[in-house]
């Protein structure tokens, strides 16, 4: 088998005895624990009162506006790792333009972060 | 490695224009709030000027491996794109002012769509391609939902985002498919690759894909559909903006695809182009015939006109090209004066919007009323105004080409679409006035006079430079 | 450690990989046990109480009994869940939290996958636990899970984005170490061995010291940067201050309101393998990892101990030093938990967007700059 991959099978069995660990621990109490539903007990929990309503609802839109930045930041966060192992094998020339060319791109995202913080985007009241 | 660095940067300027002059827009309107929209928008319209004679006057070149050619189709177009962008910056203030709905983002955003179609005409591979489009499509799908809180413009933001985000999956197949099948990015490797081994399935399979992704951007028929409701819906001045420069930039890009990346393979692809011409002005001619609404109107006749426009492509001769570029350019000027008069009309306020709405309107603003029957007339094809001339190179074009069947039918389409804008004009002249009108805005009614005097009689002495530049650009690509 | 190769004996290869990890996972797991006590300990003791002391001498086998009486307790299912997403839930929880133990340097040569690439594993994987918490708060179909889980999931991911950043400080410190000493490909310097062996030396060789005193002036982003860290890890971990998402007061106890039993043992064990393995992460980062703060070179050349020879011993030495300064930064974080009151959500939006990330970005450039500019001969 190819070396570089061979790196990785550690993981994949790691994986494997932590899913027979985690599935053993659910299988010992659903085999050993005793097993007495009724309605009151299965009921979801809301302090003592009958669930109002169902739980699936609207909820604020500013969640939503947190997951979009950060997806915006977590991909600058991806683009800066390869630059960030490659930058400093270059000739000196050249890793002055690449340390330039990823100022401009972090400038870029930046005043888009100006933006939206100045639009409110980042505020919770 | 400086200096390459530094006259590199010298051809590609008109797009740092626009990019640093979106961003510094951008913080001067987040910090001065909208307060500051005044000087937003003179600050965009004096970057799209200062762009525009970057792009006329700057250095040509190939840059970024040949990602990006500045040559002189590029500068034509971008000469166009940023006069039109410039134009809809001037409505679009005007429009907000009186709306009382005065944000900073709008000229933000067209600068950030002007470049996006700036890298279009430019666009030398399959990624700046496809990043450009995406530049440009987003900024107008926030556009055209400009005004949020209305129920119509919120809809055709969301039509146009939904349909656009589908086109942009079909290109998104059709680039994988060339790159699977061609094995590159680049338009003259692709080129290579075609001449080498020909143009087998997977490539035209993908370059299939391909325009029709370009012919959603462009709202050539069958892919027109999200057109009538997104210049229904859309504020009027983003209308004018959607109308005028987007379809320029998708036809150049059409050109420089299809030219310097897939000419190996023109037989196929003007099959397809001519299918699209054709369906594009029978739609077009017929959609427009049932439309009470002036913007639906409007946008059935650009998908004609589209379909024109691609007879010039399909021809796949440099004099087919300059045909073409002329045609969207006086085209442009034409439906930038429609909407302009759109603009200065109102009654109690409301924005004009009905076509029977426009009746008596001889009565109560003559050169408005002159202004539109001028850009009809243009539109629908009489000569001596400047849609006579601009189909006459379109079809003058396919008919050298040999594609006379075709060019006949388009002649048949525009016979019929001129039954359309013949009853505009009579609704105009002849019925009677229901209410007075409110006093027109002047930075509109202006330019609807200039596009006005533009389509007759300047054009007779424009056309002379407009064909010579055009030609030049066409040659350029290095057709025959 | 013998050594087999995989491709004349690859069950002699996986065999032993596979002791590795079950020695890892049983090591974790123990040390788990103890260190959840040492957690109540400690808080008992800020707040002058004596804590779980009646189970074994001085409580020390409470954690097993909690143990024991999770599994004999029943599984309660809500009448409206989605049983199989609100049973994979923790299950997912739990395994995502201790497979990230894979790239986890303990001593030179004790890796269990010594991957190049091993800083963005932990990365990635270190995202994914929010399905556990998402998915466990959706599946419950009850309205406090839900919150809990929109909250903890907002949270997380506004403070992952500073702990990239803060990741990436790291990565160009040790690129620049390496391209100064010319040693192996400068991709290593996303590999957590040759993070923490570029720290070797004396304890100024540490990154949170700026990484050697040529590079000292980096200290003034560098220790920023390792709080910037620390509180980051608080917070992604849902740890007090940042236990918004199972704030008692307001949310009961957030996304696992609804699970009992084994189910919420899995989550507990995974949210406590994920605080320790933060610990580790803080320790390999930012504070040599397994290297002794004093140098080492030639100590155990040549000697030999209860028959086993040197080497061995070096790592266990380099191990010692590992889990010395690990539990360090867990006792850190318990008197965290007994000391700081607890934050409110928008202090804990504004922090994360407001100021960790706008710093930790000026830190990723000045960094930067400095491996680019500096004069280092």
């Amino acid at each position: 088998m190819n070396a570089f991959l061979l790196q990785y099978l550690p993981i994949v069995i790691f994986f494997a005895i932590a899913t027979v660990l985690g599935l053993g621990f659910m299988i010992a109490a659903a085999v050993m624990a005793p097993s007495a539903p009724d309605a009151e007990k299965n009921s979801a929990y809301e302090c003592g009162f009958n669930a109002f309503d169902d739980a699936r609802m609207k909820f604020d839109v500013r969640f939503y506006l947190v997951s979009i930045l950060f997806i915006i930041f977590d991909l600058e966060v991806a683009f800066l790792f390869p630059w960030a192992v490659s930058l400093f094998g270059m000739p000196h020339d050249k890793m002055v333009y690449a340390f330039v060319s990823m100022m401009v791109f972090l400038g870029v995202l930046t005043v888009g972060f100006i933006y939206e913080w100045k639009k409110g985007a980042l505020e919770w009241e | 490695m400086m200096t390459d660095l530094s006259s590199a940067l010298m051809i590609c300027l008109p797009e740092l224009i626009l990019a640093v002059g979106a961003m510094l827009v951008l913080m001067l309107g987040a910090f001065g709030g909208e307060r500051s929209t005044g000087a937003a928008t003179m600050f965009s319209g004096a970057a799209l000027i200062a762009g525009a004679f970057a792009a006329a006057l700057g250095p040509h070149g190939t840059l970024f491996a040949g990602a990006f050619h500045m040559d002189q189709l590029a500068a034509y177009s971008k000469v166009a794109i940023y006069v039109a962008s410039a134009f809809a910056v001037v409505m679009g203030y005007g429009w907000m002012n009186r709306s009382n709905e005065r944000k900073f983002e709008y000229p933000v955003l067209i600068l950030l769509a002007t470049l996006g179609m700036s890298m279009m005409v430019s666009a030398g591979d399959l990624i700046s391609l496809y990043i450009s489009i995406e530049l440009q499509s987003l900024a107008l799908y926030i556009l055209a939902a400009f005004q949020r809180d209305d129920a119509r413009a919120s809809e055709a933001g969301l039509k146009y985002f939904v349909l656009g985000a589908l086109s942009s999956g079909i290109l998104l197949y059709g680039i994988s498919l060339v790159y699977g099948f061609a094995g590159s990015m680049g338009f003259t490797q692709i080129a290579h690759a075609i001449a080498a081994g020909g143009a087998n399935h997977g490539v035209v399979f993908g370059l299939v894909f391909l325009i029709c992704g370009v012919a959603f951007k462009a709202s050539a028929a069958p892919f027109h559909m999200w057109t009538p409701d997104v210049y229904e819906g859309a504020p009027t001045p983003v209308v004018a903006f959607v109308a005028a420069a987007p379809k320029l930039a998708a036809m150049v890009l059409f050109v420089r695809t299809l030219s310097m990346g897939f000419f190996g393979a023109h037989e196929q692809w003007a099959q397809v182009l001519l299918v699209i011409a054709v369906i594009s002005f029978v739609v077009g001619a017929f959609g427009g015939l049932m439309q009470r609404d002036v913007k639906r109107l409007l946008a059935y006749s650009s998908i004609a006109n589209i379909g024109y426009a691609l007879l010039g492509i399909a021809a796949g001769t440099q004099l087919g090209v300059q045909a073409m570029l002329v045609f969207m350019v006086l085209y442009m000027i034409d439906v930038t004066g429609f909407f302009a008069c759109l603009l200065a009309l109102a009654r109690n306020g409301r924005p004009i919007t009905q076509i029977s709405d426009l009746s008596g309107l001889k009565g109560s603003k003559p050169g408005i009323a002159l202004a539109i029957t001028a850009l009809s007339l243009s539109v629908l094809g009489m000569p001596p105004f400047s849609g006579f001339w601009a189909k006459f190179y379109v079809f003058k074009s396919a008919f050298d080409a040999g594609l006379w069947q075709i060019a006949i039918a388009g002649l048949v389409a525009s016979v019929v679409a001129a039954f359309y804008y013949l009853r505009m004009i009579k609704i105009m002249w002849f019925d009677a006035s229901p209410a007075p009108v409110d006093g027109s805005p002047s930075e509109a009614r202006w330019i609807a006079f200039a596009c006005a005097l533009f389509s007759f009689p300047v054009v007779l002495i424009a056309l002379h430079f407009l064909d010579q530049s055009a030609g030049l650009a066409a040659a350029s690509l290095g057709l025959h | 450690m013998p050594v087999f190769d995989p491709n004349t004996d690859p069950l002699g290869y996986v065999l032993i990989h596979l002791l590795g990890i079950v020695l890892v996972v049983v090591g974790v797991l123990l040390s788990l046990a103890f260190l959840l006590l040492a957690d109540r300990k400690i808080w008992a003791g800020v707040q002058m109480r004596k804590g779980p002391n009646v189970v074994g001498p001085f409580g020390l086998l409470q954690s097993f009994a909690d143990f024991f009486k999770f599994v004999f307790k029943e599984i309660v299912i809500p009448a409206g869940a989605d049983k199989g997403v609100f049973l994979l839930a923790p299950l997912l929880s739990f395994i995502f939290a201790f497979v990230m133990w894979a790239a986890i340097p303990f001593a030179p040569e004790w890796v269990v996958a010594n991957i190049n690439v091993g800083i963005l594993y932990l990365f990635a994987v270190s995202s994914l636990g929010v399905y556990g918490i998402i998915m466990g708060g959706w599946a419950s179909n009850s309205k406090y899970p839900f919150l809990g889980s929109l909250r903890s999931a907002a949270q997380m991911v506004s403070y992952e984005v500073s702990i990239g950043f803060v990741i990436i400080t790291v990565i160009l410190l040790t690129a620049i170490k390496l391209a100064a000493a010319h040693q192996g490909s400068l991709v290593d310097a996303m590999n957590l061995q040759a993070i923490a062996s570029m720290q070797q030396g004396w304890f100024w060789n540490w990154n949170v010291f700026g990484g050697g005193l040529k590079h000292l002036p980096m200290i003034i982003v560098m220790f920023p940067m390792m709080v910037v860290f620390f509180v980051s890890f608080l917070a992604e971990t849902n740890r007090p201050p940042f236990d918004l998402p199972e704030a008692e007061s307001e949310l009961v106890a957030g996304y696992q309101v609804e699970y009992s039993s084994t189910p919420y043992l899995l989550f507990m064990i995974g949210e406590y393998s994920n605080i320790v393995l933060m610990c580790a992460l803080m320790t390999t980062l930012f504070f040599g990892g397994w290297s002794p703060p004093y140098p080492t070179t030639g100590w155990f050349e040549g000697w030999s101990f209860l028959g086993i020879d040197a080497s061995f011993w070096g790592q266990l030495h380099a191990l010692v030093w590992f889990c010395i300064k690990t539990v360090f930064w867990f006792f850190m974080v318990a008197m965290m938990k007994a000391i700081v009151p607890r934050y409110r959500y928008d202090q804990l939006m504004r922090l994360g967007w407001k100021i960790f990330l706008p710093t930790s970005l000026v830190a990723v450039a000045a960094v930067a700059a400095w491996g680019v500019f500096a004069p280092l001969g």
